[in-house]
């Protein structure tokens, strides 16, 4: 028995450190930490909504969009808003830009490197890879020769920039499967992505002044007012995308599949899934029914069971236990709570190791991120969700309606881009829808407040999954905040019964041939595209007297 | 281990990674080839890369690490939206990023070797995001099994400049705002106290605006002389040519500002027309970067331009956390009156005002008693004698017409004399 | 009539020139210095800002200009006299003011029937009067550090940054009008609720009879009634 520890893992956001127990070449245990703290709750305490909102999007420099936005719905719930229909359209496509710019920078330029080799490029023959594009149906954007040309120039320098480590010799030099053409291909995708992703944030940018950190969401509504121009150029960059995407993201994947079927192997996850729902649905508004509002979105809210049994979620059944984890106490606390205390030990498996809580539903831990949005949006019938799903079972090789073949580290990465072309489709739809509202002589965009003292939750979805904002507001001032992220659900220590989170459990049973370099362990990461500064965060004791730090202009004390 | 004497150690981490020197020569045939050099300079290649994992420890590009502290990698995304070059070509064609945890290829213990050996190898430059974080002993950081501030450390103490970019990295950010749970600070001012002398550019922002550090890094890298980035900093270390003017400055609503044309509820019709957003807190006027010149991602857009008051993200004092853009700029929305000392937060307008109104209504009241006691006409007659003289006779300083009851001097040559000094002499 | 004789070597025509920019350049630099903060005529915008700059500079370089003529100036040490001395003289300590500051307050809040005998200046008067270079200075300093055109100075900047950036340098600037406006209501009053012969001797230089005082004696000597 050996220890095999990935610390840090790179091409995730955040900090994070991965422990496992290998024995016969396997992982046997395995303990996720996430390595850094900042406390965020406490931040906000004693604010007003709309600059929480500001402010708890810097959590995540990946997803700042769904934390302002779970923030201003929030804010919206506890004001006793409802935000008009140019709000929620302007709000769908600000979190749509997001999605599509955190999922072609995750699966191109994070976890793409754990399958292509930049490096073995330069033993392609170009003609030979223009060949395979055409057989395989891969999309063909830029030119292979040029791009041929460039990577040798790089090679010749000799520096390795972002290729140092010596990775690609993983596992003995097997990790990497030796197909220079492909790896040509995807490498010239892995260049177009870095400008896709960008093009995404673009749209983002137009809509929110910046991204990462957007500036228009708050709650009751948004401040962006769209005009002729900027509808004309948000259209033609959500068309670009769209095309690009659809051409592209769905072969390449499939061509990893083929050549890595190992990797459908391992990896499963605990089984169970959340998702609360993202994009709100155009059957505007739902009144006071969050249930049905959640149910109606683009991507609707589910918890799927071991058997994939769809229930619609329930606030109270959402707990974090501190056991194992760097807090106060071995408490259990039932959402929204308010009420955790950081305390460092020390960084022990076998007792507290990690600044993730770890949350359960229902006393169990759950898998959050695409695939249980994408399960939740086969399970209730988007239509889109449905056909697109069964197709790709078919390229797979499964059944139609069989979701159990996603279940591993390689289906988990493959089925994001169902999620992408959707998202992608609908932005341009969202464009239109908006044109279409302004044409009827709409034009609201931003709501006041109704009441400034209430309490309000909101339930979302980040790029990586399910996303809960909550906060109690009194006099227009936050009273209490907690924040329950995505990776938070995935990267959760061992619960209260003793059992591990998601990714531990997904780690476990992961074949490990060289514990240096535990190629397949981090390619299990990578597939939940974990997001560790979010994870970690803090919420407040009712006093909030803990801290002895005094900030004055005149200086800290 | 069976490491023998003839074998190099560069030989010996290929045989602990399980490949042999051949295939090892294989791969650099097939990248010598690639690039079109003779099979001659395939030693070369081969021995570059023996020196470490990094490959060549010199060459066109700048080796550059890229350390994320206590971050969001909000800034790194933004870097990754650089368009001038576009991040591919500035990470393959300007700079050698040898440690990047959102970008680096390897992972774990190969990273970390990746930058162990680059701060070996020298002449690179640090770039660090995120805040330092002192909380629990630097625990409150962790990362590759030791505390953040010591990977700040190391890498910093060797790097020809420390580049702090993002909020957080110059003060502590968000993280520094009340009640700093986490006891962040910025990167100069930690290296100060700790005692490294590397010099410190700051470049403020949340997230940094990727073309800053373009801005930041042709210096160096493109213009090769470490001086030309030193010499345009400011109080702050802050490149002066991107933060001494205000985002007012170079507002493109500057023309509705000086107008009067203003926006007073956001989502309106004055928003759509482009009016300036002071009413509604926008804190461009003490804000200093140049966001509106700039402009973000890709140009296109920015926070005034997509109706947004600035939240002033780049207010980041390096000596003091404390002085920090949430804490200074809350409520972001709102125009500013509070001012903060200590725990204190004093309304000034409403103490001035109030200040103002009471003296007002007391010299009303006063007036009525000046009325009432007949002084409205010239005053009250004079007092007869000092007081202080009354009671200290030896030492009067008046003198008066009665040592003991005082009263005036009355004296027909002394009005003339004081009446018209011309007659004085 | 009681006070004493205001005569023009009280403020020579210099000052009372000082004084009418101070007026002017204190009132166009609140008014200006509102429609800033409030912009409630913002089509005033622009030439609000200019003027308040211009009215800033001028208020200055005012304030300079009198505290060095001071030293070169003569002016009474008292009222009711021509005698002259050098001008600075009249704000150190007089001995026609000693040990009158308590006498002075309790006449204002009339728990002494009788006027304090004095020089030209009483003691809160005076105290009051030699505040206000330094909040004028005080001001401009504030003022540059606001200005774009001085605000990296590193002197500049660094005082902005010890109050804890430029926010809190706009609010204190701002709050520190008031205390001009508090100062120039008791101002006004004080000069006119005993009757306009102090302000008709400072604005259009009109003098007015009355007692006259000796300085050397500090004290009272008869009366002038050549001067109406």
């Amino acid at each position: 028995m050996t220890r095999s520890v990935i610390d840090p893992i790179t091409r995730i956001e955040g900090h994070l450190r991965v422990e496992m127990e290998v024995e016969n070449g396997k992982v046997a245990d395995a303990w996720v930490s996430g390595g850094c703290f900042r406390g965020m709750e406490l931040v906000v305490q004693n604010r007003t909504p709309e600059d929480a909102a500001q402010i708890v999007e810097r959590i995540c420099g990946v997803c700042p969009v769904s934390h302002a936005h779970a923030s201003s719905i929030a804010g919206d719930k506890a004001y006793g808003i409802t935000i008009s229909n140019n709000a929620r359209i302007i709000r769908n496509l600000l979190e749509g830009a997001q999605f599509l710019h955190s999922h072609i920078l995750w699966l191109y330029n994070l976890a793409a490197l754990d399958y292509v080799n930049p490096l073995n490029a330069l033993q392609a023959n170009v003609d030979d890879a223009y060949g395979l594009a055409l057989e395989k149906g891969l999309a063909l954007h830029s030119d292979l020769n040029q791009l041929y040309d460039k990577l040798g120039a790089f090679a010749q320098n000799g520096q390795l920039s972002i290729f140092s480590g010596n990775w690609f010799e993983a596992d003995g030099g097997k990790a990497y499967v030796d197909a220079p053409e492909a790896n040509l291909i995807l490498t010239s995708h892995y260049l177009e992505a870095l400008k896709m992703q960008a093009r995404a944030s673009e749209m983002a940018a137009l809509l929110g002044g910046k991204m990462p950190h957007v500036m228009t969401s708050i709650p009751g509504g948004n401040m962006w007012v769209p005009t002729e121009s900027k509808l004309d150029d948000l259209l033609a960059m959500a068309i670009e995308v769209r095309d690009w995407v659809n051409d592209t993201v769905l072969p390449d994947t499939l061509v990893l599949a083929e050549l890595y079927p190992e990797a459908m192997t391992f990896g499963k996850g605990c089984g169970r899934y959340i998702a609360w729902g993202v994009f709100e649905g155009n059957g505007w508004p739902y009144g006071d029914d969050y249930i049905e509002q959640m149910k109606n979105r683009y991507l609707p809210m589910g918890v799927l069971d071991e058997k994939f049994g769809v229930t619609d979620v329930q606030e109270d059944l959402i707990q974090e236990y501190m056991g194992h984890s760097w807090y106060q106490g071995d408490d259990t606390y039932t959402s929204p709570y308010f009420t955790t205390d950081p305390a460092f030990t020390d960084y022990n498996v076998d007792d507290r190791y990690t600044w993730v809580k770890c949350p359960t539903y229902d006393g169990k831990p759950m898998e959050a991120g695409s695939m249980s949005r994408i399960f939740a949006a086969y399970v209730r019938g988007v239509p889109f969700i449905k056909q697109n799903v069964d197709a790709v079972l078919g390229l797979l090789g499964a059944k139609p309606g069989d979701l159990s073949a996603f279940q591993s580290t390689l289906g988990r990465t493959a089925i994001r881009q169902i999620e992408t072309m959707y998202v992608a489709d609908l932005m341009v739809e969202w464009v239109t829808e908006l044109a279409e509202a302004i044409k009827g002589g709409d034009s609201e965009y931003f709501r006041a407040p109704e009441r400034t003292t209430g309490e309000g939750s909101g339930f979302w979805e980040a790029p990586r999954g399910a996303l809960y904002h909550s906060e109690k507001v009194v006099d227009g001032k936050i009273e209490g905040y907690q924040i329950i992220i995505p990776s938070t659900w995935n990267l959760a220590p061992i619960n209260a019964k003793g059992e591990h989170g998601p990714l531990e459990q997904a780690l476990i049973g992961v074949p490990v041939e060289d514990i240096e370099m535990p190629i397949n362990a981090l390619r299990t990461v990578h597939s939940f595209d974990p997001c560790t500064a979010c994870a970690v965060h803090v919420t407040d004791r009712a006093t909030g007297k803990h801290f002895e730090t005094v900030t004055s202009p005149w200086g800290v004390k | 281990m069976e490491n023998q004497a003839t074998m190099s150690e560069f030989d010996s981490i290929l045989a602990s990674r399980g490949v042999s020197r051949r295939s090892f020569m294989k791969l650099c045939a097939g990248i010598a080839a690639a690039a079109g050099l003779s099979p001659l300079a395939v030693p070369r290649v081969a021995s570059a890369l023996e020196e470490s994992v990094i490959g060549a420890t010199s060459g066109d590009l700048y080796p550059v690490i890229w350390i994320e502290g206590a971050s969001c990698t909000g800034c790194t995304e933004s870097f990754a939206q650089v368009e001038t070059p576009d991040v591919a070509s500035v990470v393959l064609d300007l700079i050698s990023l040898n440690y990047s945890e959102t970008l680096s290829a390897a992972a774990g213990h190969s990273v970390e070797e990746a930058k162990a050996q680059t701060i070996k190898a020298g002449n690179y430059i640090l770039i660090y995001e995120g805040a330092v974080l002192e909380a629990f002993d630097g625990n409150a950081l962790r990362v590759a099994g030791e505390v953040g501030t010591t990977a700040l450390v190391e890498a910093a103490e060797s790097a020809n400049a420390v580049v702090a970019v993002g909020s957080c990295a110059v003060n502590g950010g968000w993280m520094a705002a009340a009640p700093n749970p986490a006891q962040a600070l910025g990167v100069q001012q930690y290296l100060e106290k700790v005692g490294v002398a590397t010099p410190v550019v700051n470049v403020p922002g949340c997230p940094v605006n990727p073309e800053w550090v373009m801005s930041v890094l042709v210096d160096v890298v493109v213009m090769k002389d470490m001086d030309l980035l030193l010499n345009r900093l400011n109080d702050f270390n802050m490149p002066g040519d991107l933060f001494n003017q205000t985002i007012h400055d170079n507002c493109e609503r500057r023309g509705h500002f000086e107008n009067g044309e203003f926006v007073y509820e956001f989502g309106s019709e004055e928003e759509a027309l482009g009016y300036c957003l002071y009413p509604v807190g926008c804190k461009g006027p003490q804000t200093r970067a140049m966001c509106g010149v700039t402009l973000w991602n890709n140009r296109r857009s920015w926070c005034v331009q997509a109706g947004a008051p600035c939240v002033g993200c780049c207010e980041s004092n390096p000596h003091n956390p404390g002085d920090n853009w949430v804490e200074v700029n809350t409520p972001f929305y709102k125009r500013m009156r509070d001012l903060r000392i200590g725990p204190l937060n004093l309304q000034p307008t409403t103490i001035a005002v109030t200040v103002t109104g009471l003296v007002a209504a007391a010299l009303v009241v006063h007036g009525f008693g000046m009325k009432a006691s007949g002084r409205m006409d010239g005053g009250a007659p004079f007092e007869k004698i000092r007081k202080w003289d009354s009671k200290h006779p030896q030492q009067e300083i008046g003198t008066y017409a009665d040592p003991v009851t005082g009263g005036p001097v009355l004296d027909e040559e002394l009005v003339h004399k004081n009446a018209d000094p011309r007659n004085n002499d | 009539m009681a006070h004493l004789a205001h005569y023009r070597e009280a403020h020579p025509l210099v000052f009372v020139i000082t004084h009418w920019i101070n007026l002017v350049a204190m009132v166009m630099l609140i008014l200006t210095g509102f429609l800033i903060h409030f912009p409630f005529l913002p089509f005033l915008m622009g030439i609000a800002r200019g003027c308040h700059l211009f009215f800033g500079f001028v208020l200055f370089f005012n304030c300079i200009a009198r505290v060095i003529m001071a030293f070169f100036v003569k002016t009474s040490p008292t009222g009711g006299t021509r005698q002259q001395v050098t001008d600075y003289k009249t704000w150190l300590p007089q001995k026609d003011n000693r040990h009158q500051a308590l006498e002075w307050i309790k006449y204002y809040l009339f728990l002494k029937k009788d006027h304090p005998l004095g020089a030209k200046l009483g003691v809160p008067q005076k105290i009051s009067y030699l505040l206000i270079p330094v909040l004028i200075i005080v001001m401009f300093w504030t003022g540059l550090c606001l200005w774009g055109v001085t605000m990296n100075v590193p002197v500049f900047a660094a005082t902005t940054n010890l109050v804890g950036g430029l926010m809190s340098m706009r609010i204190i600037h701002y709050f520190m009008m008031y205390v001009f406006i508090i100062f120039m209501f008791i101002h006004i009053y004080l000069a006119n609720v005993e009757g306009f012969e102090p302000t008709k001797l400072m604005f259009i230089h009109k003098e007015h009879g009355g007692l006259v005082y000796d300085p050397d004696l500090h004290n009272i000597v008869g009366e002038d009634h050549d001067v109406h």
